[in-house]
């Protein structure tokens, strides 16, 4: 190591640097130069001369891209692009399309982040039932049916490496899953048959099938930037136009390269966030089914799961605990795949972490304990190659540490908590709107939350460098003595059986509440400092939190017609739908694999219908308390 | 202002002195529990009887929960929107269903407008605080005005004029009147005497056992085979729970594991032990016959394992069950255990647990002791293994069709009546392992090579240090074999070497590099 650091170094010294990745060669210049002419070399260097030092150096740090990755997973960030995602989700697949289409208009990559409604995430279909119909299109977008999933990605060709979608959602995340493989896939479809002009015999054809029933249809106009894509296909799906084996081919290319990510992670459900609907055991089988069918159709380009520490930090705990549970439920995963015979090459890089960024000092070096922990227990206790080393997290600035008082301050806190984010080499980053403490954000108020990390990425100086965090006294000792922290948990969850030995006692929630309940104990009694909440109050002001928000709500025209749109779906498919799901029931008791038996499903059943379906062999969950 | 309002209620409470009953839950599709669980923590404080529901709970769900437990309140928190619908749906169905002296509270934090509370509380809400109301009032404060405002609008209990089976009001209101001492000695003797008229035959099973052991979870998967092997029977659950001594509340939560509630019409109810114990068995004996006589083909009654009282509950049943895990200590604790002498059929939960085996066969030669029943083979020993967190787990299955076939003998059943027609080729519980037991120390295993990573980096630097040292001194001495950095010396330019310090440079410069590893 000691031998070739010379030539790493004098690598970062030149004019351009340049290297491979999977056969790709990367190339970019090693200088920024600043307005007073000075060139800022991307890679600050240490310069001792003491091999000790520079030994420990390489060995716990390393340069950015090296092992043990602490400073950072590549040797450099990816030029010209920002790690934004365009966050959406409300009402109807149609309204949020929109939106989508509205956020990337101009952009060179669309990275779609997708909220659902809370009857979507609790695998249910929009129903006129009050308690159900006044949820419908709340805070997120209704998707009970591969038609809803088509209209909501229409016009973004899944397929294209420009784009890459992501989905919150986790109890009924196969379910969702497999809506959108079949969007992709039907996608894919619709331009193989307009490619070979073959589109005129279709159409004939899906009138054919579509006969009887009225065909399902995007309402309204399409916004600018959609072209239609995917929207040819409502109400049919690819195999019944095109013979087996195009069908066939089509769909192993299209699930080759489809990019994107579903949270799925019911560990962390269980632990904080309270939306599962199966029992963890079978929820978590369903969890390993996705993977295995992910390792048999090489989906490399997808992320499994994004397991999640910032619902378990915004459910109230520290950024230690956070860390540590989040992890270990990732260590856990890993431990049960590799159960079930999977290699871990063939699956550790379809992982992914997502964190919360609050303003506790321990945040200024959570990615890189993450990834210094990661990294070595996947090489020496895994033995996994360099890709599976390489822990990849996405940050979101906490919501919890926003307050509704003195709201304009809100953005201060998020822009230093995206600081730690960007300083610490996060693979993307959300960065929360300054209003979200008292309703649902505004463009004006995303517009300042974009500026945000647009500033600090274009214009803030010392961010010309890729590595300002190295060589650091603070921040070398804080990471030594959060990864100490961090084991120290991990030694406390495993005396407990491990971590799903943890949640039978309700380790991890018991912990989470305990660490919230001081949290707010110091803001109600000042100890902990907060501007504008509990010191430096504005004196002008004399009812700090009147504010009167103005909350968005979906319209009773958006609902009536997702609770129409799915009983029209279930109609038309019903000659389909219960065979298909007595063959699911059948496969899920006989432990085959349910995602890929869901793939098919997915075709004619609703959610709600595959829920339901799947209570009576995976069971509901179980509430504790 | 606040102040005398809560002393007069503490007043009313004391004279009244029955407690509140409030259930507590989450809006539908709303995993939001936080605020909800410090609510009822604090209703709970001010002496009030909680059946708590937890998250995700229908408009239906709360609303029959409220009629079967008789509760005065509801208190619901929604912060996923939808709470329009959601409260307005709750109170017309509690209009309906004839329930709307059951008052409802609700809070959303800012996700309900003030304009929507107005509009909600016109509606029939009786109140829904605003986080203006919790920090102008206090915490504490505002659960007063709302323990208050329940108080004030409770309905005293009523004995009903008629009581069906098909009407959970009829039978809620007659279990409060038993629990409430609405009777007269002579009124009560004479329910009494009308009841055992009946003659009824159902079968009450009696589930105890020790607190963590699993027996709601066991209770909710027996309740499941039932409905499924035996739909047409009525089944009522009673669940005991004790009450606090200090604040004279309770937390009731057994209901919140119950699934099989759902999608049934199971009566259930929950009841706290109030503090005297004799007259909770009492009126639990008053509410068992009542059940039986209304109509019921099964009433299953589940007690904590609280104390030493386990054991009260045999007098009251037929069958007494007891729920507990491997984890009782050594064989010998077993003998401690009065249940073990008293129960017709034991539960072995947590089967995963390491050391289940074991203790199975201990539990099974105890209950052997007990009943002197040396010469049963240890299969026929009615000890089950079950893993009840497992959905449809083969141990429950199995276990329950012996249940059927030993209440049948000691209750002297109809067989046809008492049969399920169950799968049980598999008897033992199929413990679905998700990490094999030689991995279960995988966080340990990684902190360890962490850690010992780590201490290898120190002592590798170290080396590194004194390599470097050595070389420069051999630089310094102008060492005309000094090879290449970090290169080593041939052996021979070190066992060869004759002047001394030279020598020892050497040899610890060589020494340094080996510790480094490649």
């Amino acid at each position: 190591m000691l031998q070739h650091w010379r030539g790493q170094a004098e690598n970062a010294r030149t004019e351009k640097y340049s290297y491979q990745v999977r056969g790709r060669e990367i190339t970019g210049a090693n200088y920024r130069e600043s307005l007073a002419g000075l060139k800022i070399p991307k890679l600050g260097l240490p310069s001792f001369h003491d091999w000790g030092s520079l030994l420990r150096f390489l060995l716990q740090e390393n340069l950015p891209g090296y092992y043990p990755f602490t400073a950072g997973l590549f040797p450099y960030r990816r030029a010209g692009e920002d790690p934004t995602r365009m966050f959406a989700g409300e009402g109807t697949p149609e309204r949020t399309n929109r939106r989508f289409h509205l956020l990337a208009a101009g952009q060179p990559t669309a990275r779609l982040s997708t909220a659902f409604d809370s009857v979507t995430l609790y695998g249910d279909d929009p129903h006129k039932r009050p308690d159900i119909y006044g949820k419908v299109g709340n805070a997120g977008v209704s998707i009970a049916s591969l038609d809803d999933m088509k209209k909501l990605y229409s016009g973004f060709d899944l397929c294209a490496p420009t784009t890459s979608v992501s989905m919150t959602i986790n109890g009924p995340a196969p379910m969702i899953l497999a809506f959108f493989m079949n969007t992709a896939i039907d996608q894919q479809v619709e331009k193989h048959l307009r490619e070979n002009n073959q589109w005129d015999a279709a159409e004939k054809k899906i009138k054919e099938l579509l006969a009887d029933t009225p065909p399902p249809l995007y309402t309204g106009d399409l916004p600018a930037g959609n072209g239609g894509l995917g929207l040819a296909l409502l109400g049919v799906t690819g195999d019944q136009l095109v013979d087996a084996a195009t069908y066939a081919r089509i769909r192993e290319q299209t699930l080759q390269v489809v990019r994107g990510t579903v949270q799925a992670d019911i560990l962390k459900e269980d632990q904080a966030q309270n939306t599962c609907i199966f029992s963890t055991e079978f929820a978590l089988r369903m969890m390993g089914d996705i993977q295995q069918f992910f390792v048999d159709h090489k989906v490399r380009n997808f992320y499994s799961v994004s397991i999640s520490g910032y619902h378990i930090a915004e459910a109230g705990a520290n950024p230690i605990s956070q860390l540590a549970f989040t992890l270990s439920n990732g260590f856990t995963i890993v431990e049960y795949y590799l159960a079930r015979g999977m290699q871990i090459d063939e699956f550790a890089g379809n992982l992914s972490f997502f964190f919360s960024n609050g303003m506790d000092p321990e945040y200024a070096v959570i990615g890189r304990v993450a990834r210094r922990i990661w990294a070595r227990a996947m090489r020496e206790r895994y033995g996994a190659n360099e890709r599976s080393q390489k822990l990849k997290y996405h940050i979101q600035t906490s919501g919890r540490s926003l307050h509704a008082q003195e709201i304009q301050f809100n953005d201060i806190r998020t822009t230093l908590q995206a600081l730690y984010a960007i300083y610490d080499n996060c693979n993307s980053l959300h960065t929360n709107a300054y209003d979200e403490a008292i309703t649902t954000p505004t463009e004006e108020s995303v517009r300042r939350a974009v500026a945000i990390q647009l500033i600090i990425n274009r214009e803030l100086g010392l961010n010309f460098c890729e590595n300002t965090l190295h060589g650091s006294f603070i921040i070398e000792e804080l990471t030594d003595i959060v990864e100490e922290a961090v084991y120290a948990e991990f030694e406390r969850i495993s005396d407990r059986g491990g971590v799903l030995g943890a949640m039978d006692t309700m380790y991890q929630r018991g912990k989470i509440q305990a660490e919230s309940m001081l949290y707010e104990q110091g803001k109600h009694d000042g100890s902990l400092p907060i501007i504008g909440v509990n010191t430096f109050l504005d004196p002008s002001s004399k009812t700090q939190t009147e504010v009167e928000a103005e909350l968005a709500r979906s319209s009773t025209a958006e609902k009536d017609a997702q609770v129409l749109a799915v009983e029209g779906f279930r109609k038309a498919h019903a000659e389909h739908s219960e065979e298909l799901l007595k063959g699911l029931v059948i496969t899920a008791r006989d432990r085959g694999n349910t995602f890929a038996s869901l793939i098919e499903v997915a075709k004619h059943c609703s959610l709600g219908q595959i829920s339901n379906a799947l209570y009576a062999v995976g069971g509901e969950y179980r509430r504790n308390m | 202002m606040t102040q005398t309002v809560s002393s007069a209620i503490s007043a009313q409470v004391q004279t009244d002195n029955i407690p509140l009953r409030f259930v507590t839950a989450a809006s539908l599709f709303d995993g939001h529990d936080a605020a909800i669980n410090i609510m009822r923590r604090l209703i709970q404080a001010q002496g009030a009887e909680v059946i708590h529901l937890g998250h995700n709970r229908s408009v239906d769900e709360v609303v029959s929960a409220a009629i079967q437990e008789d509760a005065d309140a509801i208190a619901v928190s929604s912060y996923q929107g939808g709470h329009n619908e959601y409260f307005r749906y709750m109170v017309d169905s509690l209009r309906e269903r004839g329930a709307s002296h059951i008052q409802i509270f609700a809070g959303g934090g800012g996700t309900i407008t003030p304009a929507e509370i107005r509009d909600l509380e016109a509606y029939g809400v009786n109140r829904i605080y605003h986080p203006h109301d919790g920090l102008q009032l206090g915490l504490v404060e505002m659960i007063e005005d709302l323990i208050a405002r329940a108080q004030q609008q409770r309905q005293a209990t009523q004995v009903p004029d008629q009581v069906e089976l098909t009407d959970s009001s009829s039978i809620a209101a007659m279990i409060s009147a038993l629990e409430n001492d609405v009777f007269g000695e002579a009124e009560l003797q004479l329910k009494r005497r009308e009841w055992a008229g009946v003659n009824s035959p159902a079968p009450v099973i009696g589930i105890t056992g020790t607190g963590g052991a699993g027996k709601s979870s066991v209770t909710d998967e027996l309740l499941n085979r039932f409905q499924q092997y035996f739909p047409q029977k009525r089944i009522a659950v009673l669940a005991v729970d004790p009450t606090r001594r200090r604040t004279g509340g309770a937390l009731l939560g057994d209901r919140i594991r119950m699934n099989s509630l759902r999608h049934s019409d199971i009566y259930m109810r929950s009841m706290a032990t109030r503090r005297q114990h004799r007259a909770t068995s009492l009126i639990l004996r008053d509410a068992i016959d009542f059940l039986k006589a209304v109509g019921f083909d099964l009433v299953i009654v589940e007690t904590a394992g609280i104390g030493q009282s386990d054991s009260e509950i045999v007098d009251l049943v037929d069958f007494p069950m007891y729920v507990m895990t491997s984890d009782f200590g050594a064989a010998s604790q077993l003998e401690k255990i009065d249940m073990l002498d008293f129960a017709k059929l034991v539960v072995l939960n947590k089967y995963d647990r390491r050391g289940a085996e074991d203790a199975l066969r201990d539990v099974r030669k105890q209950w052997q002791r007990n009943n002197l029943a040396f010469d049963l083979p240890a299969e026929e020993v009615p000890v089950y293994p079950t893993i009840a967190s497992q959905f449809n787990d083969p141990g429950i299955s199995w276990m329950f069709a012996n249940l059927c076939r030993l209440l049948q003998g000691s209750l002297d059943l109809p067989a046809a009546d008492w049969t399920p027609e169950i799968d049980t080729r598999v008897k033992e519980p199929r413990a679905t392992v998700l990490i094999p037991a030689s991995r279960q120390r995988y966080l340990a295993d990684i902190v360890d090579s962490g850690r010992g990573v780590k201490q290898s980096i120190e002592r590798q630097a170290e080396a590194a240090a004194q390599a470097q040292n050595m070389y420069l001194a051999l630089e310094a001495v102008a060492d005309t074999d000094l090879p290449a950095m970090l290169g080593l010396y041939k052996p021979e330019l070190i066992s060869e070497t004759s002047e001394r310090s030279l020598k020892v440079l050497r040899e610890r410069y060589n020494q340094a590099v080996h510790e480094l590893e490649p």
